[in-house]
C-alpha cells in the first residue's frame, strides 16, 4: 500500500492540477502550491474520502504545508483507528 | 393574570423551520408585530412568560420581556395558556371567565386557569400542568386557526398588515419628510413615526393599504413604498421598489425590488435583486442580485421541502424563499421557487438557480454542499455581524447554535456526502 506521504500528494495533485513529482513536504498548500480557498475546501474533502477519516474543520484548515498535513492525517487516522 | 404561551409540539414547529430553529415560533411575526405580541394584546394581558425548547431558552430569554421556562410563572396568578400558534384575529375567547380548556385534535390550544382552580391541577411542568387541565377541567373546541406553516404567515401578511395599521390607530407624520416628496392616496393611511426620516424624492402609495414606517426609519431618495407596509424601527430603504405586503423588522437594510414578504429583523439585502414572497430571517446577508423566484412558469402550485426530501403542496402559486438565521449569500445568487435555505449557510451563486433545499450550516460551492471552513468560521462572521449592530454574540448564542448544528446534521451530512460522490467520479 502506498505511504500515507504519497497518497497525500497524489490527491494534492489532482485538486490541484499539478504534477506529483513536483511536490515536496514543505511546500505551502497556498503559497508554493497556489490552492485559493475553495481548493482548500475540496483538499480537506479530498484527504477525508481518500482516508476514510473524518477531520475537524478548523483543525485541517490551519494546516499549512504538505507535510504538516501527512503528519495530521496520520494523527487522525490513528486517533479514528484507520489502517494505514 | 399571566400569559402562558407555550410553543409546540414540536412536529408542528418543524414546518416553521429553519426559522424557528433558533426561536419560538410565536417570536415570528406577521403585519406590524410577532405572533406573541398579536396574542398579548388580543387578550390584553401584559404579564407574559412562555415554555419553548430548553436548547434555545437563555439566548431568547436575554432578548426578550417574557419569564421563560420558569415553573414558578405556573403559580400564584390567574393563568391563561395559549399556543403560540393561534391567529390572534380569529381567537374567540377572552381573558376573564371560567377555568377551561380549549382543544383541537386533542391537543391543549388554550386553558383559562383561574387562581382557585390551579390548586387542583399539577403545577410542576407545563406538560404536567396541561395535562392535568384537559382531564380534570371542561374541554371544548379551541375556536380559533392556527398558523401551520411560514408561508401561510406570507400569504396573510398583506390583510394582517391592514387589520394591524388599523388597530394601531394612529397616522400622520411625527417624522420629517423632506420635499420633494409624494404621498398618494388617502393620507389618513400613513404614519411617520418620531425620528423617521424620509429623504427627498420618495414615493409613498397609500392608496391600496396603509404605510407605517416606525421610529428611526430612513427612506432614501427614489424609494416607492406600496401600501400595505410595515418598516420597524432603525430600518434603512436605499432607493427600494418596496412593493404590497412587505413587513420589515428592526435595524435592516433593504434595497431593489421587494414585495410580500417578510424580514424578521436585522439582516441586510442591501443592493439589487427580488425577493419576494420570502420569509427572511435575523443576521441574513443577501449579496447584491440575490434574487428569489416566487411563481413556476406554469403557475402551478409552489411544493416546499422542509426536510430537504418530502414537497409539501403550499396551494399557494406564489412562495418564495425561506432563509434560516445568519446565512450569507454571494452576489448573483439565484433561488427557486419555494427555497428552503437552512440557517448559518453560506452560499455561493452558480449562475443558475440552487436546489431547492440547502442544509444548516452547509457551505454551498461550486454547486455542491461541503462542510467547508466548519462552524468556527461562521460562528466569527455572526459576532462580526451582530457587533455592527451593537448585538453581542453570546456564549449562550454558541451552545444554542451547537445544538442546532447537531439537530441538522442529518440532511447535511447526507447532502455532503452526494457532492462527494458527485465530485469523485
Amino acid at each position: 500500500m502506498a505511504s500515507v506521504e504519497e497518497r497525500v500528494k497524489k490527491v494534492t495533485a489532482r485538486v490541484l492540477n499539478l504534477d506529483v513529482a513536483t511536490i515536496k513536504m514543505t511546500d505551502s498548500f497556498t503559497v508554493d502550491l497556489g490552492a485559493e480557498s475553495v481548493q482548500s475546501i475540496e483538499l480537506v474533502a479530498n484527504f477525508e474520502e481518500e482516508f476514510g477519516i473524518e477531520m475537524d474543520e478548523d483543525a485541517a484548515l490551519s494546516v499549512d504545508n504538505v507535510g504538516a498535513a501527512v503528519a495530521f492525517i496520520t494523527k487522525v487516522c490513528k486517533e479514528q483507528g484507520v489502517q494505514i | 393574570m399571566r400569559l402562558i404561551l407555550i410553543d409546540g409540539p414540536e412536529s408542528k414547529r418543524a414546518n416553521f423551520y429553519p426559522l424557528t430553529l433558533s426561536r419560538p415560533v410565536f417570536a415570528l411575526r406577521v403585519g406590524m408585530s410577532s405572533l406573541a405580541e398579536k396574542l398579548s394584546a388580543k387578550l390584553g394581558l401584559t404579564d407574559v412568560a412562555c415554555f419553548i425548547p430548553e436548547y434555545m431558552a437563555a439566548p431568547f430569554a436575554l432578548r426578550s420581556t417574557y419569564t421563560v421556562n420558569k415553573v414558578e410563572s405556573l403559580k400564584g396568578d390567574d393563568l391563561f395558556i395559549a399556543n403560540g400558534r393561534i391567529k390572534a384575529s380569529t381567537f374567540t375567547a377572552t381573558a376573564s371567565g371560567p377555568s377551561e380548556v380549549g382543544t383541537c385534535d386533542n391537543e391543549v390550544c388554550w386553558a383559562r386557569i383561574n387562581k382557585a382552580d390551579l390548586a387542583k391541577l399539577k403545577t410542576d411542568s407545563i406538560e404536567a400542568l396541561l395535562a392535568s387541565a384537559k382531564a380534570i377541567l371542561p374541554n371544548k373546541p379551541c375556536g380559533a386557526e392556527m398558523w401551520n406553516y411560514t408561508w401561510d404567515l406570507i400569504l396573510s401578511n398583506p390583510q394582517v398588515l391592514a387589520d394591524d395599521f388599523k388597530a394601531a390607530g394612529r397616522s400622520g407624520i411625527e417624522g420629517s419628510v423632506e420635499q420633494p416628496n409624494a404621498i398618494r392616496g388617502d393620507k389618513k393611511n400613513v404614519f411617520i413615526a418620531k425620528g423617521a426620516v424620509v429623504h427627498p424624492m420618495v414615493v409613498i402609495d397609500a392608496e391600496h393599504g396603509p404605510v407605517y414606517l416606525d421610529e428611526g426609519v430612513e427612506v432614501h431618495p427614489f424609494t416607492r413604498i406600496e401600501g400595505p407596509c410595515y418598516v420597524g424601527k432603525k430600518s434603512i430603504l436605499l432607493g427600494t421598489k418596496c412593493r404590497e405586503g412587505m413587513s420589515i423588522g428592526p435595524m435592516c437594510r433593504v434595497g431593489g425590488e421587494v414585495e410580500e414578504s417578510i424580514i424578521q429583523g436585522y439582516s441586510n439585502k442591501y443592493h439589487d435583486g427580488f425577493l419576494g414572497h420570502a420569509y427572511v430571517g435575523e443576521w441574513v446577508n443577501l449579496g447584491a442580485l440575490t434574487t428569489n423566484s416566487d411563481l413556476k412558469n406554469d403557475y402551478g402550485s409552489v411544493s416546499v421541502m422542509l426536510d430537504g426530501r418530502t414537497p409539501i403542496d403550499t396551494g399557494s402559486t406564489k412562495v418564495g424563499s425561506l432563509i434560516g438565521d445568519h446565512t450569507k449569500t454571494s452576489i448573483a445568487t439565484l433561488f427557486n421557487t419555494g427555497s428552503v435555505i437552512g440557517a448559518m449557510a453560506l452560499i455561493m451563486a452558480t449562475g443558475k438557480p440552487l436546489p431547492k433545499f440547502i442544509p444548516s450550516f452547509a457551505w454551498y460551492i461550486d454547486g455542491n454542499v461541503t462542510k467547508g471552513f466548519g462552524k468556527g468560521k461562521l460562528y466569527g462572521t455572526a459576532k462580526i455581524a451582530m457587533s455592527r449592530r451593537k448585538c453581542q454574540w453570546t456564549p449562550d448564542d454558541e451552545k444554542m447554535w451547537d445544538a442546532i448544528f447537531a439537530m441538522t446534521a442529518g440532511p447535511r451530512d447526507e447532502a455532503v456526502k452526494r457532492a462527494r460522490k458527485a465530485m469523485l467520479k
